[in-house]
């Protein structure tokens, strides 16, 4: 009895025992070296892997990073166009233009364009999508996003300029402004132009334009396609069509590009980017920032907040985010018209920093008072570690400072007005992207004492703003270089940290040369196959 | 047992009713969408109209009134930000949680049983204790971590796997293996534990006592009187699964409802918060009625009762 027992149970024991490698082995059995490589040699279609998934692909929505990178120059086009290397306008849809009066411009048309759904470009057409991007009158009678669009192309870019179209002839287009608007042909570069035939009333999720590639299809939570568009007007673009996936995790995405999965992650974090064959650093303008609140006290005396800039040791701190971020004196990067590059950052001095704090204190300033750094998390990789060195640094020179992260939504809150009456002294981090061409894009909104994130309030900087806002050419470069001067200078309203860099992979199958411009959009067009 | 089923799901309505109307105010306590739907820099002006017109500036108490009228008409609301219907949206990202949830319950307890009955078997056997460290490893083993590690030797390394995505089989491979580890641990800690009990019992030994063959004896006698506490467990780890496996589905991009979620909730996004919260509430509610009927199933005492 008893061996039948022990020999019974010994079998079963050995049975089921084998069950977990039976499963293993089937498991491996399944997937093999490069058998996941959807980007092989023959395959001329782009995989891009992005970190989220677009939040609507509408034209008019193309300013948003996340939808531009698939529509913007791909599927949908503009009048003009920034020319990366140096903020000039280039012509795109447009072939030339001139300024008729300080309201108007005249952009001469390119002829033999068509919309994906076969309705000609032409003056006509072209106002028409105008008018879908900056109109405001249809007004919504319910919450279903219909009725009047949310565009980010006008809210973002355009504020309280209005612009509509006015055909002069079929290829000649006038295009008039509610107000003197000296740098249109710069601000036409963000309006993508859709199909007469997307509706007035509602975002779309299949756009139409003229671009190189057409929308193909759209799975939710896993993929969009593109193809190439033989009617296209330019040169035929190499890339049979393009795929978008996207995946959270930076690691991830570099992991796909390593092993063929995809063809190019325009955004990996630092720690990710260790393969220099593949990875590229790019100047991706956004400037990060402590802003200052410079109407509460002690921060109200400008000793303490060149001393807050003087404790800051910038060199050091790259460590934490980047060796290539460069110490930022402005809040525009080089390369947008209006960076003034004579301004110098503050250099780390902390006996200097404590000569000031002791003289503030001397006259009275309340230099004890705790201040508070609040900051994002997830505003850029490594953001709460920089923060926390950066506090550390006011506390080596005497400030009296502690530190508070905030998820998006209460981070904004802080950031626009109106402000909390008990708000404190408060040091707000944040990162700033301007790849607009112009100065104008940024500074208003910060600085001015209307501006909607502004906490600063000075008459003559106003006055600058005005002055800048109204002129073109190298007056208007140079008025805003002085207003930029003002602020880092005189005012000293910000702790400016870096101008920061962006790392993108790029597989080893295709040609790709990521730039200031990857951060918004990624020209399928300009992706080539390597022999 | 009609007259169960009929009490669980009246109690089930309730508590839905119930969570609907906190969700509701605890979502628009975290404050306005306004300013994450708009651009950083859209003015004063531009933000107040975006808010009027999307009723966002409502009292909170009139906007829940549109949202129970919109509901009579099972009307859900719609997601601005993805600009389509909003249990649309959670429709369609629920079967991958359900199929990502189910496959992987269905693989942990399926090698649980199996791990934990042989570690029972021979307690402090050279089979116990290395099952025992496993599955202590697997339970505390954080899920990002194995994710990644998993991705970088799998994928990268060995390249046998690939890294993310849905797909075919092998697709399936990493997600499962990295969600099932601590279902799997706990449940081998379970049964190990509850057929510890079983086996030293009376009626196993006298089943041994007449011959009854040791595969009865284990998978009919024991294995039956350790499945309530397995049950329980189960059920409750089955319960965290379907709301969505966060990590897993974040990391290997799998489009479920958790992701959905968790970005909605940060986005204030609020119809798809009530959307998702709404059916995920249900799911739970059928499925601690189908894991009551399991217990009647496996036990005739609570039948009787």
């Amino acid at each position: 009895m008893n061996g039948t027992y022990m020999h019974e149970k010994a079998r079963m024991s050995s049975r089921l025992l084998y069950l977990p490698l039976y499963a293993g082995a089937l498991a491996l059995s399944m997937g093999f070296g490069g058998m996941f490589q959807a980007a092989s040699a023959q395959n001329k279609t782009v995989t891009i892997v992005l970190s989220e998934e677009p939040e609507g692909l509408d034209g008019c929505n193309a300013n948003r990073s996340s939808v531009g990178r698939v529509v913007k120059q791909n599927i949908v086009e503009t009048l003009t166009e920034i020319d990366p290397k140096d903020g000039s306008i280039t012509p795109r849809l447009a072939l030339s233009w001139e300024k008729v009066n300080d309201t108007t411009w005249r952009f001469k048309l390119r002829q033999g364009v068509k919309f994906h759904d076969g309705a000609p470009f032409n003056a006509e057409t072209a106002t028409k999508a105008i008018h879908r991007t900056m109109d405001t009158s249809v007004k919504s009678g319910n919450a279903r996003g219909t009725g009047g669009l949310d565009c980010e192309t006008r809210t973002k870019s355009f504020g309280d300029l209005k612009i509509v179209g006015k055909p002069v002839d079929a290829y000649t287009l006038d295009i008039v402004a509610n107000k003197a608007v000296p740098i249109l042909p710069t601000r036409m570069g963000v309006v993508s132009l859709s199909s007469p035939n997307t509706p007035n009333d509602k975002l779309v999720l299949h756009p139409i334009g003229t671009g190189p590639y057409t929308f193909e299809k759209w799975v939710p939570g896993q993929e969009i396609t593109l193809k190439r568009f033989d009617g296209y007007w330019g040169k035929k673009p190499e890339a049979d069509g393009a795929r978008y996936i996207w995946r959270k995790e930076s690691a991830v995405r570099a992991a796909m590009v390593k092993v063929g999965e995809a063809d190019i992650a325009p955004n990996i974090a630092v720690q990710d980017a260790t393969d220099p064959s593949m990875d590229f650093s790019y100047p991706n303008s956004e400037t990060t920032r402590l802003r200052i609140d410079v109407t509460q006290s002690p921060l109200n005396d400008r000793r303490v907040r060149l001393a807050l800039n003087y404790a800051i040791d910038r060199e050091a701190l790259k460590t934490v985010l980047s060796n290539d971020v460069i110490p930022a004196t402005q809040i525009v990067v080089p390369g947008i018209s209006g960076h003034n590059p004579k301004l110098k950052p503050y250099p780390y001095d902390p006996e200097k920093a404590k000569k000031l704090l002791a003289e503030a204190k001397a006259a009275g300033v309340p230099v004890d008072k705790e201040l508070e750094i609040i900051g994002r998390t997830n505003l850029y990789p490594n953001g709460t570690e920089h923060m926390e060195a950066t506090m550390a640094m006011l506390q080596a020179v005497g400030f009296k400072v502690k530190m508070r992260m905030l998820e998006v939504a209460e981070w904004i809150d802080i950031l626009t007005k109106p402000y909390a009456e008990d708000r404190g002294p408060v040091l707000l981090q944040g990162q700033h992207d301007n790849n607009n061409g112009d100065a104008v894009f940024s500074v208003f909104n910060k600085y001015a004492c209307k501006g909607a994130q502004s906490v600063t309030c000075d008459e003559k900087l106003d006055a600058l703003i005005a002055k800048a806002s109204a002129l073109s050419g190298d007056e208007r470069r140079k008025t805003w270089e002085e207003a930029l001067r003002r602020i880092h200078e005189d005012m000293v309203c910000d702790v400016f940290m870096y101008h920061m860099v962006g790392y993108s992979r790029v597989g080893k199958r295709v040609n790709f040369k990521p730039s200031i411009s990857t951060n918004s959009e990624i020209h399928i067009a300009q992706v080539t196959f390597k022999k | 047992m009609t007259r169960f089923l009929a009490r669980r799901s009246v109690h089930s309505a309730f508590a839905l009713v119930g969570l609907i109307v906190a969700v509701f105010f605890l979502a628009r306590l975290t404050g306005d969408p306004t300013n994450l739907f708009l651009p950083l820099d859209a003015s004063l002006e531009t933000r107040k109209e975006f808010a009027h017109k999307h009723g966002f500036d409502r009292p909170a108490i009139e906007q829940f009134w549109s949202f129970v009228k919109d509901m009579s008409h099972g009307d859900l609301g719609y997601s601005l930000r993805k600009q389509r219907p909003a249990m649309e949206l959670v429709l369609e990202a629920y079967p991958t949680t359900l199929k990502l949830a189910g496959a992987t319950m269905v693989i942990a307890i399926a090698l649980a049983i199996v791990i934990g009955a042989l570690a029972a078997y021979r307690p402090g056997g050279v089979f116990d204790r290395i099952s025992g460290i496993a599955s202590l490893a697997g339970a505390s083993a954080p899920d990002f971590w194995v994710a990644i590690t998993g991705i970088l030797i799998f994928s990268v390394s060995l390249r046998w796997l690939p890294t993310s995505g849905v797909g075919g089989f092998p697709y399936w491979i990493m997600p499962i293996t990295v969600l099932a580890l601590r279902p799997f641990g706990l449940l081998v800690q379970v049964v190990r534990s509850s057929m510890l009990s079983a086996l030293a019992s009376a009626y196993v030994k006298t089943a041994r006592a007449k011959g009854v063959s040791e595969r009865t004896v284990i998978f009919v006698h024991a294995l039956r009187n350790a499945c309530l506490s397995i049950v329980t467990v189960a059920g409750d780890l089955t319960v965290g699964l379907i709301n969505g496996a966060v990590i897993v589905e974040t990391v290997f991009g799998w489009p479920g409802v958790g992701k959905l979620m968790i970005d909605s909730v940060i986005q204030r996004d609020f119809p798809i918060v009530q959307a998702s919260i709404m059916l995920t509430a249900t799911a739970i509610f059928l499925l601690n009625i189908a894991i009551d009927l399991i217990y009647v199933a496996l036990d005739p005492r609570i039948r009787h009762q």
